[in-house]
């Protein structure tokens, strides 16, 4: 078996020097400044008023009950996403295929509450299985990378990638082929059983009990990472795989374990997209979770707490952008570069303070 | 360099050090581990900016922001730890950064760099795989770089601590050539004997501050010793007679093992190691100790034979079972298998013993911090605290965690025997005689110690019997009584078949 680069030789995070709390604040409220800046040219080019504009993205966003709960909502899959990138990118295994395992995720829960509601079982018995269905599927899909890696030492960057194709196009079939809802007229399924969805946690705004899901999932994997031996020896395994099995880490088993619970968190994140916000399972179901959830873990240094913090902020704008292109013209997709350029600004700024 | 100073975080690493370099001399900076010498060095090459003070070339203030700016005053830096692409040939290395706009010029490249190592005495073969190169002959690629890039003052850091004594004496020679040639030498060491004997001036640093700055001539050993330390530094622990039990911990037969190229790098390789005595393999670097090393350890599968552990046939088992089993590693390139960088300090020293010191799957950082802070008391090792990133230590110190590790791991697993490959590399000399004391005690209490050292002085004073490991086989076993240097190194470059059991 060969090790190769950990992702903390490849990201700029080799020494993560410690600092002052202070001082890593300042950095982050750099990056939201020039963020802001950049945005601000951008909204300018196009003929925007750039107060105005930013005022709508966090009215829109956060000035109303309805607002906050579309962003608890977005905060969700962002959430459980970044999760699984968190607990892969520990154990220094690059899963890209964070967005095919939501796929599997979705499309495990909707098959099984698609079979699971015919046989007419109560609720309490349902969403629990639909939930576990997403979680088997996401986790299995990993598990193909991860028997790969671990055992055939194939790189799990190529794997994953590929795979996302795979899911999207598995996807494609489902929602136009065999559970094709006939009067949708698009890529979507019939919607799952009434039994199966999740309960609403402020019917009010629309906001449903995944938020409580991902919040446990937080806890779970920051108690796993920093408590138990388990996420001891992935940390490890992740800083310097040599030293790591020198001192006696079975590599393999970590490696399995990795990337399959990475999966399997990905996988929740479909299951929770499907049983609480869509009810069923459509293509697009995720806009690029996957790859958002690779920038928020490096925002966060991958800390599952502060992967929390970030997710939200990232929900923020994801829902606030959506009314720029109404009221500014501003595409929405300009997010990501609002996000991209917070990014590349912290890492920036990290890089220049380490010397 | 005037009143420079180098803060990491609340450490204090440089407090306004003042050095004057002269041209053509060899400028030993002498000190003991985390005196400030290598960050010293760093800020002259620009790896490290200064917070204050100021760097003076041929009169003319320079600002030297970064290794650029350094190498453009003709200044440049030899790590410790090279910084070569193993993958690359020793040209492709040299010319590295500066292969022209857009071309690679082979030939003309080809031509430039033989000339330099001609006129600088270094003969190497340039078409060779760095990877397969010996680290004395890597080092030689790393000064060649500098030199190619047009060096004239050269910083060697601790360029020894990895070299057999012939290494060394081609590099002395090396290097005091360099001096007719007009070059400026600074050579970081920690050993007085090496500055001493190959510079004019020598200046000894402690804690972040310079003591001295004095001329060869005018010092003795036992005053730089003083100076060093500031106190005198105890005898070498007493040695005691025959504890060796009856059964040996360790039993290796017929041992084959292949190197990354695939070719033998161990064959036929026999021994036995007993409970109560301290084992010294000696050999010159590349004759297989780092594979024989990685066969015992369980990271290198064995092609052929045995390695029995107190009784147990381990040699297809998982290192974990080795663990289990009574070993314990003190490993051999501390940076790259050694800790765990981006980690803190404790969980660099828990990374074995902690399949030991949580049965029940909890990770108890109390617990393993409790541990750390012991070891960094016992071991004197220079840490603000347990928590800071292990990268952040000095090599010394990193070694001082690696070794302490080993003995975490004997108190928590009862290792009955300890492979110690290198363990004194890069210590000062109070912490190299702290460990050997260690290494002692735990013979002396019924453990079995398999020293892996490229010093002999070393294995010498420390060994109860010493092997000697030529071209991958154990060739000579020598018993305590009849140590003889010369017949050891015979035995180590493969001259007759000295030795006797």
């Amino acid at each position: 078996m060969t090790e190769t680069q950990a992702p903390s030789a490849l990201l700029p995070l080799p020494y993560r020097p410690r600092r002052l709390p202070w001082e890593q604040a300042g950095i982050y409220a750099l990056g939201v400044v020039v963020a802001l800046l950049i945005g601000g040219v951008a909204i300018t080019l196009v003929g925007g008023d750039v107060r105005s504009a930013y005022a709508t993205v966090l009215r829109v966003s956060l000035g109303s009950v309805v607002g906050v709960g579309q962003t608890l909502n977005k905060v969700t899959p962002l959430l459980l996403a970044t999760l699984a990138v968190v607990l892969s990118f520990s154990g220094g295994f690059f899963n890209i295929g964070v967005d095919g395992q939501i796929y599997l995720g979705a499309i495990f829960a909707t098959g099984a509450a698609f079979a699971f509601g015919a046989l007419g079982l109560p609720r309490v018995v349902l969403i629990p299985a639909v939930l576990l269905a997403g979680i088997a599927g996401g986790a299995l899909y990993a598990f193909i990378p991860a028997v790969l890696r671990a055992v055939f030492a194939v790189n799990e960057i190529f794997v994953t990638v590929m795979l996302n194709f795979v899911a999207l196009f598995l996807t494609e079939y489902l929602a136009t082929g065999p559970w094709n809802d006939p009067l949708a007229g698009e890529a979507i399924t019939r919607p799952i059983p009434g039994g199966a969805t999740l309960p609403m946690l402020i019917p009010r705004a629309g906001t449903h009990a995944g938020i409580l899901i991902a919040l446990g999932a937080v806890v779970v994997v920051a108690w796993l990472l920093a408590r138990t031996v388990l996420g001891y020896q992935i940390r490890a395994v992740g800083d310097n795989p040599r030293a790591a099995r020198i001192g006696g880490v079975p590599i393999t088993v970590i490696t399995l374990f990795a990337l399959t619970a990475s999966g399997a968190l990905a996988g929740l994140a479909g299951a929770v997209e499907v049983s609480g916000f869509h009810y069923r399972l459509i293509l697009g179901l995720t806009p690029g979770y996957g790859i958002m959830a690779i920038l928020i873990a490096v925002l966060a240094r991958q800390h599952p707490v502060g992967a929390a913090v970030a997710a939200f902020f990232f929900a923020v704008l994801l829902v606030g952008s959506d009314s720029l292109q109404r009221s500014v013209g501003l595409p929405a997709s300009a997010v990501f570069v609002f996000q991209a350029v917070i990014v590349l600004t912290v890492l920036l700024a990290e890089a220049l303070r380490k010397r | 360099m005037r009143g420079i100073v180098k803060r990491f975080g609340d450490v204090v690493a440089l407090d306004g050090v003042d050095l004057a370099l002269q041209r053509g001399e060899i400028h030993a900076l002498l000190g003991e581990n985390g005196a400030g010498k290598t960050t010293l060095m760093n800020v002259l090459s620009g790896l490290y900016r200064a917070d204050a003070g100021t760097i003076t070339v041929e009169g003319e203030p320079v600002e030297v922001r970064a290794p650029r700016d350094a190498l453009r005053r003709g200044i440049g830096m030899v790590h410790q730890h090279f910084e070569l692409v193993p993958q690359f040939t020793v040209l492709e290395n040299v010319i590295l950064g500066r292969e022209g706009a857009v071309w690679l010029r082979r030939n003309r490249a080809r031509a430039a760099v033989q000339q330099l190592a001609a006129q600088y005495g270094i003969t190497l073969d340039l078409d060779a795989r760095v990877r397969t190169l010996s680290v004395g002959v890597q080092q030689k690629v790393e000064v060649l770089k500098a030199l190619y890039r047009g060096v004239r003052v050269l910083i060697l850091d601790e360029p020894t601590t990895m070299l057999t004594p012939q290494e060394v004496d081609a590099l002395f020679s090396t290097v005091s050539w360099f001096t007719s040639q007009g070059l400026t030498v600074v050579f970081i060491t920690h050993k007085i004997r090496e500055a001493l004997r190959i510079s004019s001036r020598i200046t000894v640093m402690r804690r972040g501050r310079v003591v001295t700055t004095c001329s060869r001539a005018t010092v003795t050993e036992q005053q730089l010793v003083q100076l060093m330390i500031g106190e005198m530094s105890p005898a070498v622990p007493a040695r005691d007679g025959r504890l060796r039990g009856d059964q040996p911990v360790l039993v290796v037969r017929d041992l084959a093992v292949t190197d990354d190229r695939g070719s033998r790098a161990v064959s036929g390789c026999s021994f036995e190691v007993f409970p109560g005595e301290l084992v010294g393999l000696a050999g010159v670097a590349g004759n297989g100790q780092k594979e024989l090393g990685e066969a015992l350890i369980g990271v290198r599968a064995a092609s052929a034979g045995s390695i029995v552990l107190d009784g147990r046939d381990v040699g297809r088992t998982s290192v974990r079972r080795r663990l289990v089993q009574g070993l314990a590693v003190i490993p051999e390139d501390r940076l790259r298998e050694g800790i765990l960088p981006g980690m803190s300090l404790t969980e660099t020293l828990v990374l074995g013993p902690h399949h030991f010191m949580f049965p029940r799957g909890r990770y108890d950082a109390r617990r393993a911090e409790a541990a750390c802070r012991e070891a960094i008391a016992q071991f004197q090792i220079v840490a603000p605290d347990a928590k800071v990133p292990s990268a952040h230590l000095s090599g010394g110190n990193i070694q001082k965690a690696l070794a302490a590790r080993a003995f975490l791991l004997s108190s928590v697993a009862g290792s009955k025997l300890l492979l110690a490959m290198h363990p004194t590399r890069g210590l000062d000399v109070r912490a190299t005689e702290f460990l050997h004391g260690r290494l002692r005690d735990f013979v002396r209490a019924g453990g079995a110690v398999l020293l892996i050292s490229e010093d002999l002085d070393e294995l010498m004073t420390l060994s109860d019997r010493l092997l000697v490991l030529y071209r991958g086989t154990a060739a000579a076993t020598f018993e305590r009584a009849k140590f003889d240097p010369y017949q050891i190194g015979a035995a180590m470059t493969g001259v007759g078949t000295a030795g006797s059991a």
